[in-house]
């Protein structure tokens, strides 16, 4: 690349970043939540029973020797075993984590795919009725609970019209031979499409705002004015003049939703029973289960911080003007 | 100058003032109520508020701290960092038998992290407890716990505030023959053996938001995990929904003596995979228990010396001392495993998710579990009860909430409803001509519990006083929408042999509640508040 010497800096960052929000992690799930074997009581364990389980769980050493342990592993790319499942952690979420990737990226998807050209659209069409519903509807798409919404729509479209399955990513039973298998059949599309839809809608907002209010800062710059004396067609001034310089703060925001999107929407997970990681965060939290957890959260830090990195370069290639340095 | 006068007044001003200066009463400390956030259980947190606004009215200053639940956990067993604490048994079959729910007031289990974290302590209810848990006789038996029951009510060492309904629905256009057994509802381990199919579709299908930790019997510590597990890992007895002892793998259970009891087992059991069970795999899955790190059975294992095998079909259980809730508990619930697959495995709880054995000898076999999805059993053929089970497979989708749940019942994706629908789906459930709602009464139970170690709690008449004043009638009208009952006795009324009816109750009374306090030294300030 055009500076190497910047990246490797910047990745360097990224991993230093990594390594603290671990360590944060590690010590604020430890000090922050109760006893993992707390929720035992209740089955009926002794203490000295419960004593056992804490051994088993390494939880008997000192804090600082489990947090070598954690650095380890982690390091090697071991999360560890899950105090609740007894399984290791890498099998629980590399599944999960594929799960809410193909629902969340196949609503960005849809969500950028409409919101950008009609945020373009609304902008061309200012202060017209047109443009007045189109912010209405963005903004209350945005602002609408998706439990809300997502309930409204099983209750319509599963329950009164019998036409879209309201939970799980296939009809069960069902056997698939891996990940591939699973989803590249039209029963998981056919189940996918309520809850994608519900978050498309939500995400549909930002796209749709950013470029029409980018679009409009753009209009007043001198070079469409030029575009426009050259005698350019207005369709070309809008889309290959004026759309692509309004595209850069609708970058960042697309990184940044697909960064936390590696967490999911915890809420859509569970409307719709959906096997995913935001759900799988939503239970290892509840049931003080530090390494699931630590690798969820974790993982979405991973996202979140290296799409952030991968935005910054793309920037040099959208923009010309932005060097790296 | 020196003027005896004075001197004798003075003293005796003196004198006269003392014992009001003795009698200067302090308030009673302020006390903080933990229940659950309003998220976890809106029960518990606004029956919180409710019993809070009754003690203000006795002149208590009183807060209520939701407490997200494994906090509250922690506080209320393990650290004993609490004044009153609002929690709850679940009712557990093996709960039937009163060992358990009796043993929480036992004064052995007051130690930190034990179930008795109120620390109530009564040498005669130690005393009565240790002999119920040695006879055998039922009729002798009952009368103890009857008696356990009549000596810790007056004590109010903990207010039982209700058992609650369970209350699920079925599809009754799909199946027929679904009998309800207490605490257990309809995911008990008969209604898949009886549920008789009424389409071609013979799988029963039942849907839940709770899902097993894992499957691993060496291993599994969730009654979620074991509720699936048992049926198809088989027991020598099983309880019916009677909750009586029905023999099972067991041809006969017998008592030789106090301390032995020798089980005879049927002939031609069969494990899933054509392998005979005989006395080798009965003696296998007990050792292997006992000698196990898994402490989830301990507590029934407790009273069990060896297993000696005195012919293929026969084993003798010998215990180290009488122990009651041997025959019936301990047998329906310990598992029978396959001796000639577990034998070779070296390390039982470090198996992978993929590696865990999942051969039983139950009435279904294991076909599929996938995490948080879905679970699956089939019909075991060869079992001796395989003609008496109309479904040719049980199924268990995994859904995210009990919303998940209801939508599913009600669109048909499945049959039945494994754990209790919220009070809002009821009647919705009840209006919906497909469905079937049950509805039994739970034998758990709710419970305000007294840290009977803190100052005031340490005293009987306040204790009492203040159960008094808490309305279970209403609590239970108001916040269950009357289903449930009020609590008396930490054995259900529905446990009928067990429960005692004769206990003092305690009812809401709160004229009476202020007049114990006034009697046993207890006044008011003059802004309201109580002081002693």
């Amino acid at each position: 690349m055009r500076n190497s010497g910047y990246l490797i800096r910047r990745f360097l960052q990224a991993l230093l970043a990594l390594f603290i929000i671990a360590t944060l992690l590690f010590f604020l799930f430890r000090l922050g939540l109760p006893d993992p074997t707390a929720v035992l009581v209740s089955e009926g364990l002794s203490p000295e029973q419960r004593a056992d389980v804490r051994r088993q769980f390494g939880l008997d050493l000192p804090l600082w020797n489990q947090y070598l342990i954690f650095l380890q592993n982690t390091v090697t790319g071991d999360f560890g075993t899950s105090f609740h499942y007894r399984a290791p952690v890498s099998e629980i979420i590399w599944e999960r984590l594929g799960n809410t990737l193909v629902l969340m990226l196949a609503a960005i998807f849809v969500s950028y795919g409409i919101g950008v050209p009609l945020g373009a659209w609304l902008s061309w069409r200012r202060g017209t009725s047109a443009d007045s519903w189109g912010i209405f509807f963005g903004l209350m798409f945005r602002s609408a609970p998706m439990f809300w919404t997502g309930m409204i729509a099983i209750l319509v479209f599963g329950v009164w019209l019998e036409w879209l399955p309201t939970s799980g990513m296939r009809t069960l039973p069902y056997e698939a031979s891996g990940f591939w298998d699973k989803i590249l059949t039209l029963d998981f599309l056919h189940h996918l499409i309520l809850p994608a839809m519900i978050v498309a809608m939500f995400y549909l907002g930002s796209p749709l705002l950013i470029m029409r209010n980018t679009m409009l800062e753009v209009y007043g710059e001198d070079f469409i004015e030029m575009a426009r004396a050259k005698g350019l067609p207005e369709r070309s001034v809008l889309f290959r003049h004026a759309a692509r310089n309004a595209l850069l703060p609708v970058v960042t925001q697309l990184a940044v939703t697909i960064g936390l999107a590696a967490g999911g929407q915890v809420v859509v997970e569970v409307v719709f029973s959906w096997p995913g990681l935001g759900r799988e965060i939503l239970n290892a939290v509840r049931t003080s289960d530090f390494p699931l957890a630590q690798a969820c959260f974790l993982i979405m830090a991973t996202f979140v911080i290296f799409l952030n990195l991968l935005v910054d370069i793309l920037y040099s290639t959208l923009d010309p003007r932005v060097r790296l340095s | 100058m020196f003027q005896k006068g004075r001197v004798t007044q003075l003293v005796l001003g003196l004198a006269l003032s003392m014992p009001v200066a003795l009698h200067a009463q302090t308030a009673v400390e302020p006390i903080e109520i933990l229940t659950t956030t309003e998220a976890y259980d809106p029960i518990r947190y606004e029956g919180a508020y409710m019993i809070a606004e009754a003690w203000k009215e006795l002149g208590l200053d009183v807060t209520v701290s939701p407490t997200e639940f494994s906090t509250l956990l922690g506080k209320f067993y393990d650290q004993q960092d609490f004044t009153v604490t609002i929690a709850g048994w679940s009712g557990r079959v093996d709960r039937l038998d009163p060992q358990f729910y009796l043993g929480t007031l036992n004064s052995a289990n007051a130690v930190m992290g034990a179930n008795n974290p109120g620390g109530y302590s009564n040498p005669e209810f130690d005393e009565v407890f240790e002999a119920q848990s040695r006879e055998f006789d039922q009729a002798k038996r009952q009368e103890l716990v009857h008696k356990l029951q009549e000596i810790s009510a007056p004590d109010a060492p903990l207010a039982i505030l209700f058992h609650r309904d369970e209350v699920v629905a079925y599809n009754k256009n799909n199946f027929e023959n679904m009998n309800a057994m207490a605490g257990e509802a309809l995911y008990s381990e008969w209604v898949p053996m009886e549920a008789k199919p009424l389409t071609d579709r013979t799988t029963l299908r039942y849907g839940g938001p709770q899902s097993p930790d894992n499957i691993n019997p060496m291993l599994a510590n969730t009654v979620w995990a074991w509720k699936w597990m048992r049926l198809y890992y088989d027991r020598l007895v099983r309880l019916t929904p009677d909750v009586e002892v029905k023999n099972w793998m067991a041809e006969s259970v017998t008592a030789i003596d106090e301390t032995t009891i020798e089980v005879k087992l049927r002939e031609g059991l069969k494990f899933h995979d054509d392998m005979p069970v005989t006395s080798a795999d009965i003696k296998f899955s007990y050792d292997y228990l006992v000698a196990s790190d898994y402490g989830y059975f301990n507590s029934y294992l407790a009273a069990l010396d060896s297993v000696e095998i005195v012919d293929d079909l026969t084993v003798r259980f010998h215990l180290n001392a009488p122990s009651a809730p041997f025959a019936s508990i301990t047998l329906s619930q310990i598992s029978i495993l396959p001796k000639h697959i577990w034998e070779k495995i070296e390390n039982p709880m470090e198996l992978a998710p993929a590696d865990i054995p999942t051969v039983g000898s139950g009435p279904f076999k294991f076909n599929q579990y996938t995490l948080g999805e879905f679970m699956k059993l089939d019909k075991f053929e060869d079992h001796f009860h395989a003609d008496e089970i109309a479904v040719d497979s049980v199924e268990f989708q995994i859904f995210a909430d009990s919303e998940g749940v209801f939508t599913a019942v009600q669109t048909g994706q499945i049959d039945v409803t494994a754990w209790r629908m919220e009070a809002g789906q009821i009647p919705l459930a009840e209006a919906n001509e497909n469905l079937q709602v049950i509805s039994v009464p739970d034998f758990g139970y709710y419970h305000l519990t007294y840290n009977t170690r803190k100052p005031h709690f340490d005293d009987v008449a306040f204790r009492r006083a203040l159960t008094k004043a808490i309305d279970r009638e209403r609590i239970v009208n108001v916040l269950l929408d009357g289903r449930g009952e009020p609590g008396s006795s930490v054995i259900a009324p529905v446990n009928a042999f067990w429960h005692n009816a004769f206990t003092e109750r305690l009812d809401f009374d709160m004229d009476g509640a202020k007049a114990d306090l006034e009697a046993a030294g207890y006044s008011w300030s003059s802004d309201g508040k109580l002081q002693k």
